[in-house]
């Protein structure tokens, strides 16, 4: 028994990390070729074209098919170096000046050549020479530019990122033109070498906040990166939270716009979706057309958008409060109707709400995969199932479906779709409470919630500022959106550094 | 330091408002009017001047040492020994207020919303809410209040305007019938619940604008005396003599509201928002308690005695009090005495230990007060 209080010695991980093959190249060309093979060995895509330069001296091409643009390999490289006009210097240096590329570079390691031919830079040794060069030929499919479908807009702009980083940092390229848009590249992932980005505005981000997102993303040692989440998992300040401490998005104007509100955007190779940090509760509430609309407009549907929040999460729990502890807050006429409708129904109010929730998620969740044909399907038997045979069946009372059906219409209201998963997710523990203690149980989860969103931090910014810490100024922002010429500061927590974003007093006036 | 958290002078007003008013709302209106009748409305006029006055020495006190909250430097003025004595009084007392509120709260949810459920459902569920929003420390508990509040405040005036075709301001006349005596001793209750205000000794030390201090103190404080004098007025108004009839009479004004024959009985709705308040006072008391009790051992972190200190005044809830008649006796004529002697007169007689001390000490050396 006391071998149990013994401390363990601690295990050695079994996670190997990064392999490391720092070897520099060697100068017989045989000798790099076999070892070449050997680290390749098994991969039937990668070509060996071994080929003279002049006539003369041996020389080896090698690249993985597919990755790279064989036409140009064949009409810039090959052509060019084959031809014998060359006569004297067949050093790397000069060999590499007749070839009609602008981007080589010199590889010198065997690290740095898997590199670019997995990356689909095609390698090019000499013999008598302990380096190669890296020619920029990468070229692979790409899907075209398309406007994202979870972020649809009614006005902005229609582009949406894709799965290429290169792409992706030109359209953001595209919509800051400024030198200060600066990136700083990582690779992460042992096997699968992913490349993640981190850009942000100089002079407008916080130093501090850039070098604290570095610190995290290099402490990242994983096997590979498949998708953003993974990093976002990883890099976030609080694990048990259910609620999203990065915002996700899939277009270049959202990432530009908290680009210039002094965030850190982090791309990811392979996703179209990057992160932005640091975030609030609020950001998650500001739909991309909130400031391409008319404010006013903008402003009506925020504030809308923020009380169907609340109903999404408590008007559940306020049926079963209300329905099974206080029926005195009922105005009589509707309490008699309401005992009537309830009169069939064989459940309490708590277990009917359950079962009408959960039904409503399922049908949901087995909507959102199918393909479009089959969905249409689903929902017409979930109309059916929940909203007339259910009631028919004396199983649930028409209110019931009333209220299930406004809180599924309130949760689609968030724009953002992590912070309203997270939203209907914390609905059914309200539930429960609002059934074992009515509206004093429905009261201590709003406080349970509010109290871990007080709690909660993203990259050092409370998630509910600016309400909690209240931050008078950054109002403007939050529950409305005030138009642009009051627009005049950054957010005080991001962008405090470089305080105005534009001049002021720009109110369009008639001349006096 | 066993809270690194930081507030603002504003969020800490925003913890004393309800600290102050949350169960004010509930006894006050009801005691003061078995004295002064028609006049309650100027009882707390006389007793926020307690209020003002606590809030006053209490400052004056952190000027002198303003890193630390009463209980540590207490061993500045009146030496180690006695300062432990003090500081073990202060725990007992804030151990015992913790449960005074929590008993309060539990017959008041008891009778008005839940009649079957155990009162240890309702005192244990809100005790572990509020040990959740203690273990985040100070800043915590300045960013619920500054979500919470507002949402408190809000009824005050929406519920005015729902009433105001009952009112009928001649109720409150004639002014003052029998004399000042009734009014000072129907003040005696209003002036024990503004001395709590003394709780800004805890927070003082973790504020980021010390200098605005005493201000937003004396801001809450004004607040709470609107609150109660509005709130007392309209009692009043509406139900002139008879205010001191009902138990809790503000509630008893909510319940006449009707709005178009549809909106009737809100007051579920009142005392819901009612709850966020009386959280936030029952919080401010509970990490009084414990922040208190981590200096008086001189803990490092007071993270480890939250639950423990939450069985604790738990079990001191239910042991207070059999019925909530004691409660109302207690609060009548006990609370008035003991709660100022605690917060007002020892704190006073500290400061003028204090100010003698240090001019002694000024007459010998030249200042060093300042580094406390």
């Amino acid at each position: 028994m006391f071998r149990i209080l013994k401390k363990r010695p601690q295990k050695q991980h079994p996670y190997e990390g990064r392999s490391n093959r720092n070897l520099p190249l060697s100068s017989e060309l045989d000798k790099n070729l076999q070892i070449l093979k050997s680290i390749y060995m098994g991969c039937i895509d990668v070509i060996y074209h071994p080929f003279l330069i002049a006539g003369k001296t041996k020389a080896l091409l090698v690249y993985i098919d597919g990755l790279s643009d064989t036409e140009q390999i064949d009409s810039s490289v090959l052509a060019p170096l084959m031809s014998k006009t060359i006569d004297k210097s067949i050093t790397l240096q000069g060999t590499c000046e007749k070839i009609q590329l602008s981007n080589i570079r010199v590889v010198k390691t065997y690290d740095d050549c898997i590199m670019n031919i997995s990356n689909g830079n095609p390698i090019l040794l000499m013999e008598h020479e302990e380096q190669g060069a890296a020619l920029g030929l990468a070229k692979w499919e790409k899907r075209s530019i398309k406007e994202p479908e979870s972020e649809s807009v009614i006005r902005g702009p229609r582009e949406g990122f894709v799965e290429t980083l290169g792409v992706n940092i030109s359209m953001l390229r595209r919509k800051i033109r400024s030198p200060n848009l600066k990136m700083k590249k990582m690779n992460i992932g042992s096997y699968s070498n992913t490349s993640v980005i981190i850009a942000y505005i100089e002079g407008i981000a916080n130093q501090s906040l850039i070098d604290e997102v570095q610190n995290r993303l290099q402490k990242v040692e994983i096997d590979s990166v498949l998708e953003s989440g993974y990093i976002e998992e990883l890099i976030e300040d609080n694990v048990f939270s259910p609620f999203p401490q990065l915002l996700d998005t899939e277009r270049p104007d959202v990432a530009s716009a908290n680009l210039m509100e002094g965030r850190v955007v982090i791309l990811v190779d392979g996703t179209p979706f990057v992160l932005i940090a640091p975030v609030s509760f609020f950001s998650f509430f500001q739909a991309p057309d909130d400031y391409y609309q008319r404010y006013l407009i903008s402003s009506v549907i925020r504030i809308m958008r923020l009380f169907f929040m609340l109903i999404s999460v408590f008007l559940p729990s306020l049926y079963v409060a209300v329905s099974s502890f206080h029926q005195e807050m009922v105005p009589t006429i509707l309490l008699l109707s309401m005992a009537s409708l309830r009169e069939s129904v064989p459940f309490t109010a708590l277990i009917e709400a359950l079962i009408m929730e959960i039904v409503f998620e399922a049908l949901r969740e087995a909507g959102l995969r199918l393909p479009k044909q089959v969905g249409a399907a689903v929902s017409i038997v979930g109309a059916l199932v929940i909203g007339q045979a259910a009631v028919q069946a004396g199983l649930v009372s028409p209110l019931m479906v009333i209220v299930v059906a406004i809180t599924g219409i309130a949760s689609f209201m968030v724009p953002r779709y992590s912070e309203g998963i997270a939203l209907r997710l914390i609905r059914f523990p309200i539930m429960m409470l609002a059934g074992t203690m009515g509206l004093h149980g429905l009261v201590l989860g709003f406080i349970g919630i509010a109290i871990h969103l007080c709690k909660l931090r993203s990259f050092g910014v409370p998630y509910l500022s600016p309400i909690a810490p209240t931050i008078g100024r950054e109002m403007k922002d939050a529950f409305i959106r005030s138009p642009w010429w009051m627009l005049n500061t950054r957010p005080h927590l991001t962008g405090r550094f470089n305080k105005y974003r534009q001049a002021p007093n720009q109110q369009p006036k008639p001349k006096k | 330091m066993h809270d690194k958290g930081k507030i603002t002078a504003y969020q800490m007003a925003l913890m004393i408002y309800p600290t102050i008013y949350a169960t004010a709302v509930l006894m006050v209106p009801e005691i003061t009017g078995q004295y002064v009748g028609r006049d309650s409305w100027a009882a707390p006029i006389l007793g926020s001047l307690n209020g003002f006055f606590t809030a006053y020495v209490l400052y004056k006190l952190h000027k002198m040492y303003p890193n630390e909250s009463l209980i540590q430097y207490s061993k500045h003025i009146i030496g180690p020994f006695l300062s432990k004595i003090l500081g073990l009084f202060y725990l007992f007392f804030f151990l015992y207020m913790c449960g005074f509120i929590l008993k309060e709260y539990s017959f008041f949810i008891g009778i008005s919303l839940l009649p079957k459920t155990p009162m240890i459902a309702i005192i244990g569920s809100v005790v572990i809410m509020a040990s959740l929003a203690i273990t985040g420390g100070v800043e915590i508990l300045g960013r619920a209040s500054q979500l919470f509040v507002p949402i408190f405040i809000l009824p005050i005036p929406i519920f005015t305007i729902m009433l105001l075709k009952d009112l009928d301001p001649k109720n409150v006349l004639p002014i003052l019938e029998h004399g000042l005596l009734p009014l000072l001793q129907g003040s005696a209750a209003p002036q024990a619940w503004f001395s709590e205000v003394f709780l800004i000794s805890m927070f003082l030390p973790f504020l980021k604008d010390p200098e605005k201090g005493l201000k937003w103190s004396f801001i809450s404080l004004f607040a709470v005396l609107l609150s109660l004098v509005s709130l007392n007025l309209l009692t009043t108004f509406l139900f002139g003599e008879m205010t001191a009839s009902y138990t809790f009479p503000v509630f008893k004004a909510v319940r006449i509201i009707s709005l178009s024959d549809f909106f009737e009985h809100l007051e579920a709705g009142i005392i819901t928002i009612w709850i966020l308040g009386a959280y936030i006072k029952i919080t401010v008391f509970y990490y009084a308690l414990v922040l208190g009790t981590a200096q008086w051992l001189n803990l490092s972190d007071f993270k480890p005695i939250v639950l423990p200190f939450g069985l604790l005044i738990s079990l001191f809830a239910i042991w207070e009090f059999a019925n909530l008649q004691e409660q109302f006796e207690f609060s009548k004529f006990i609370f008035p005495f003991y709660v100022p002697f605690m917060l007002t007169v020892l704190p006073t007689i500290l400061l003028i230990i204090a100010k003698i001390r240090t001019r002694n000490t000024m007459k010998k050396e030249p200042p060093r007060i300042s580094n406390y």
